[in-house]
């Protein structure tokens, strides 16, 4: 029972640090991955309930997820303040390139989707 | 199951062809093939194109006592080569087999005596040139020749230089020959031994024959009888006798010779011992009956005849020892044996001859003479019935007796739920003992469609070896695909060692009632016929879900998108900060023209053309999108 008190209470913590501190932009590409995590949880979900038919299109459409999230997650942390001195890129360069990417992406997952 | 024809034939045949399966024993000789030869060079002479062919074939007839027409002269004349010593030879040769064929020596003797100056002459090419010379009447220089051979044995030692060697001296003087013939017993240590009994050369029966009548060409000009060892003479004799058939009428020739020299009274002649009467010996023929002659079938003159011992091939029970055969002929050309006795018993025997000559002269072959014979005897089927079981109660059985040849009268009604049984006994006539044979079968034959059943009868272990056979009518049903109806039985008996085999039709009318209907009848002309064609089958598609359940998770997977609006909303998007002007929307433009390529991709287009439409739309994107960044950085750098 105290075991679940400390790990609420160190959830608690985090929750509040996170409000506080993360900027509002990087809040929304983390909200942005909640949703295209959710997204992918969904088609998994739907994968196991209902079998592998047609392979290739949950293939395409479960990869297609994994890809946003990783290019979300790398925009994220182009834009963190706290990185600076590893990634020197600007904003926009960065934004950029998450387009670029997601459009390369995009195709090749409706090529696979069949 | 087998045809009735064929189970017949094994019958019939197996008392007679009995003897292929035994193997051939011993060094004996056998009878040259006269009329193969004899056939050999007649259908040689029709076919006068060739010259060779033509010298082989003449002499090879005269060699067997055939003398041909003078009209081969002008052939030989037509054909010969005035510029080919071979050609020379072979055509002095043929003329030599006729009795009025001359042919003028000024033609040829350039030519031949060219070809024995020469330094580039074979020894074949020597002894064709030597030989053509003296045919024709020319003087030959023996020592040139003499030196001549020596220089070229030094190049050339194959057997055949040699054996033509031997052929050249053989023409010249009888001192150069007795050289040579002091050289026979070398060349004969040269020969090859196969399987222990044969000799021959490399180069088969041209080679072996050739040199062989070498040895005796030259020991005959030598003056001196040749001096081959008995053994190896023996083998060399082997080795011809197995040659039935040879290919060329050189190789024929030179066999034809061979034989001849083989069966000469001035030299060891080889003695052939061969059986004369049939292989079966029983009470009507109770003889062995040999002719001992040599090669060409002629008379060797009187002999002793032992038979040293008769040995049976399972046993080896010896049952003569050291017994004399008859003479039965004045020219002592054939020799009986008596060898039926009731008391021998039955199988195959080896007989062992030797043959002491009385007369004086040298043999061979005299020794290791086998020939193989088989004794029968004749038997009777004993005891024979037939009865009618329960398959269930051992008991109840209806029994018929039966006596050989006569077949049961009346019906013979057999049940699914009853077996039918056969018993009998074969004894052997003399000796009155219980026998047990090769073949013991009972054939029952449906008479409507007269497919048959073959079963075996089996011996019970013991003196009295019963011969039993069951048929059940529920395990064996199969068998006779369940037709009922009514069929014929026939008991079939044989064995190699019985005089004649039996074929015995025990009922014409046994009645078969099975259980079940009939199986069908796999006609046998089906098994040819057209197969029912095979249409591909596409590979099914796999299980779908609902189409409810798809829909369902689709709108699912679309709710999400909701939550990610509603937590930019409660975030704190700066929907108000969105820039307004040309750039930004030629962007939002370009972006949203990307993702309706898309969709356009996956519903009508290709990826070539969506490759296109890409780089067409990705210009204003990038564009635009540059602008409007650098609109967004400015605006960033203000702030700061």
């Amino acid at each position: 029972m105290s075991q679940l008190g400390q790990v609420a209470g160190i959830l608690g913590k985090l929750n509040n640090e996170y409000q506080t501190t993360t900027p509002k932009k990087l809040k929304l590409i983390d909200a942005y991955l909640v949703y295209v995590l959710l997204t992918g949880i969904v088609q998994f979900a739907y994968c196991l309930l209902v079998g592998t038919f047609p392979f290739n299109s949950f293939l395409s459409g479960f990869i297609s997820t994994v890809g946003c999230f990783i290019l979300g997650a790398s925009l994220r942390i182009q834009l963190n303040k706290a990185n600076q001195s590893t990634f020197n890129v600007s904003p926009e360069r960065a934004f950029a390139d998450f387009v670029f990417a997601h459009v390369i992406l995009h195709l090749v997952v409706v090529n696979f989707i069949g | 199951m087998t045809s009735p024809s064929l189970t017949l034939t094994l019958l019939v045949v197996l008392p007679i062809f009995s003897w292929c399966i035994l193997p051939a024993v011993g060094t004996t000789l056998s009878l040259a093939n006269l009329n193969g030869l004899k056939s050999q060079f007649q259908t040689g002479l029709k076919s006068t194109a060739d010259l060779p062919s033509l010298h082989y074939s003449l002499a090879g007839a005269k060699e067997l006592g055939t003398q041909s027409p003078e009209t081969f002269c002008n052939d030989i004349k037509k054909l010969v080569d005035k510029s080919n010593a071979e050609s020379i030879y072979h055509a002095t040769e043929a003329a030599k087999t006729l009795n009025t064929c001359k042919l003028s020596a000024e033609d040829f003797r350039s030519t031949v005596s060219s070809t024995i100056q020469s330094d580039k002459s074979t020894t074949a090419e020597i002894y064709y040139a030597v030989h053509a010379s003296i045919n024709l009447g020319l003087s030959v220089d023996a020592s040139a020749v003499e030196k001549r051979l020596n220089a070229l044995a030094k190049t050339d030692d194959s057997i055949l230089s040699q054996g033509y060697a031997l052929l050249t001296a053989a023409q010249l003087s009888s001192a150069i020959a007795k050289t040579y013939a002091d050289t026979i017993n070398d060349l004969v240590q040269q020969a090859d031994e196969v399987d222990g009994h044969l000799l021959q050369y490399e180069g088969g029966i041209s080679t072996t024959a050739l040199v062989f009548n070498a040895f005796y060409e030259v020991a005959e000009k030598a003056g001196a009888p040749v001096k081959i060892d008995p053994k190896q003479l023996v083998k060399f004799a082997n080795y011809f006798s197995t040659k039935r058939h040879v290919a060329t009428l050189r190789s024929a020739y030179y066999l034809t010779k061979a034989f001849k020299y083989l069966s000469n009274n001035k030299n060891t002649v080889a003695v052939v011992v061969s059986r004369l009467s049939s292989s079966e010996v029983n009470a009507q023929n109770p003889s062995v009956v040999v002719s001992v002659t040599n090669l060409l079938g002629q008379s060797v003159g009187e002999m002793t005849v032992t038979a040293e011992s008769a040995k049976r091939k399972e046993d080896g029970v010896v049952v003569v020892s050291k017994q004399k055969l008859t003479s039965k002929s004045s020219d002592f050309t054939v020799y009986e044996l008596s060898f039926f006795d009731k008391k021998i018993p039955r199988g195959f025997y080896t007989i062992h001859l030797t043959l002491t000559p009385r007369t004086n002269g040298d043999f061979v072959g005299l020794t290791d003479n086998t020939i193989n014979v088989k004794v029968t005897s004749e038997a009777v089927l004993e005891n024979a019935e037939l009865s009618v079981a329960d398959r269930d109660n051992a008991a109840q059985v209806k029994t018929f007796k039966l006596t050989y040849p006569t077949a049961l009268s009346g019906n013979v009604e057999v049940d699914y739920h009853q077996k039918l049984i056969v018993k009998f006994q074969v004894k052997a006539k003399q000796t009155d003992e219980f026998l047990r044979v090769q073949q013991a079968f009972l054939r029952l034959a449906n008479k409507k469609s007269n497919k048959e059943v073959i079963y075996l009868a089996e011996a019970a272990t013991g003196a009295d070896a019963q011969y039993k056979v069951e048929v059940d009518l529920t395990t064996n049903a199969n068998d006779f695909l369940h037709q009922s109806g009514a069929y014929e039985v026939a008991l079939l008996v044989g064995d190699a060692s019985l005089q004649t085999g039996f074929s015995w039709k025990l009922t014409d009318n046994l009645q078969l009632s099975f259980h079940e209907d009939n199986v069908p009848d796999t006609d046998h002309l089906n098994l040819y016929s057209a197969k029912p064609e095979i249409v591909h089958q596409f590979r099914e598609d796999e299980k779908r879900p609902p189409a409810t359940v798809s829909l369902v998770f689709s709108a699912l997977t679309a709710l999400p998108l909701l939550i990610l609006l509603i937590l930019w909303f409660t975030i704190g998007a700066n929907f108000s900060g969105l820039p307004l002007g040309l750039s930004p929307l030629g962007f939002h433009i370009s972006h949203g023209a990307v993702f309706a390529l898309m969709y356009f991709y996956w519903k009508y287009l290709d990826m070539f053309q969506t490759m296109r439409y890409l780089a067409l739309v990705s210009i204003p994107l990038f564009l635009f999108g540059h602008r409007l960044l650098a609109t967004l950085a400015a605006r960033r750098e203000k702030k700061a």
